[in-house]
């Protein structure tokens, strides 16, 4: 299994997820190159930095 | 009247080239991609198969779960609803793997059973897209 071999990085799998997901909706939801390359940046970049602001929101509780 | 004979009313050449909604539906289905590649979208139907397909399989790298119904346990029928939006993904992973409930131990599990979600939720997506364009909802 690849989850063996890799380091347990949370970040990586949170980033990859972001990325995955990111292009699917652009390339679902938008028609012109431009446009899905906008509306990717602003996934990615929502889901990138909301994980981390949540994650850190988090960080005093056990 | 339907969709699609509301739609051709307007647009009157479209349904000679007008694929069959189920069929698409259910193509999308059996694999991500295949609905659109249908339908002719062929370009857009490689990276729907590359996302969805790698989506899944970086859930089972990741030891999640693929969800069945449990007695007692309502939220199951959701999950396995979703799990099963991968179509042949999901039938052929729970012949092939050991363990199809996923490693509860693991560090991964979590993150395994969410990216098996979202495979199966896109999949799903993406059939009520093959069926939008099919019946010329969407162009």
């Amino acid at each position: 299994m690849i989850a063996a071999l890799l380091p347990v990085d949370h970040f990586l799998i949170m980033f990859v997820y972001a990325l995955l997901a990111s292009a699917f909706f652009a390339l679902l939801w938008r028609e012109s190159s431009r446009e899905r390359w906008k509306l990717f940046a602003t996934l990615m970049a929502s889901l990138v930095l909301g994980g981390l602001a949540v994650a850190w929101l988090m960080y005093p509780f056990p | 009247m339907t969709a699609v004979a509301a739609d051709a009313r307007k647009n009157p050449a479209a349904p000679e080239t007008r694929k069959n909604p189920v069929v698409a539906a259910a193509l999308a289905w059996v694999f991500p991609g295949l609905g659109h590649w249908y339908l002719g979208r062929r370009r857009i139907a490689i990276p729907f198969a590359v996302i969805v397909t790698v989506t899944f399989l970086l859930g089972l790298s990741f030891e999640g779960r693929l969800y069945s119904v449990e007695a007692g346990q309502p939220l199951t029928i959701l999950a396995t609803f979703a799990v099963c939006g991968s179509g042949i993904l999901n039938v052929v992973a729970r012949m092939l793997i050991d363990s199809p409930g996923g490693t509860i131990l693991s560090p991964t599990y979590e993150y395994g059973c969410a990216y098996l979600l979202t495979a199966g939720l896109m999949n799903l997506l993406l059939m009520l897209d093959a069926w939008d364009i099919a019946t010329g909802r969407k162009r």
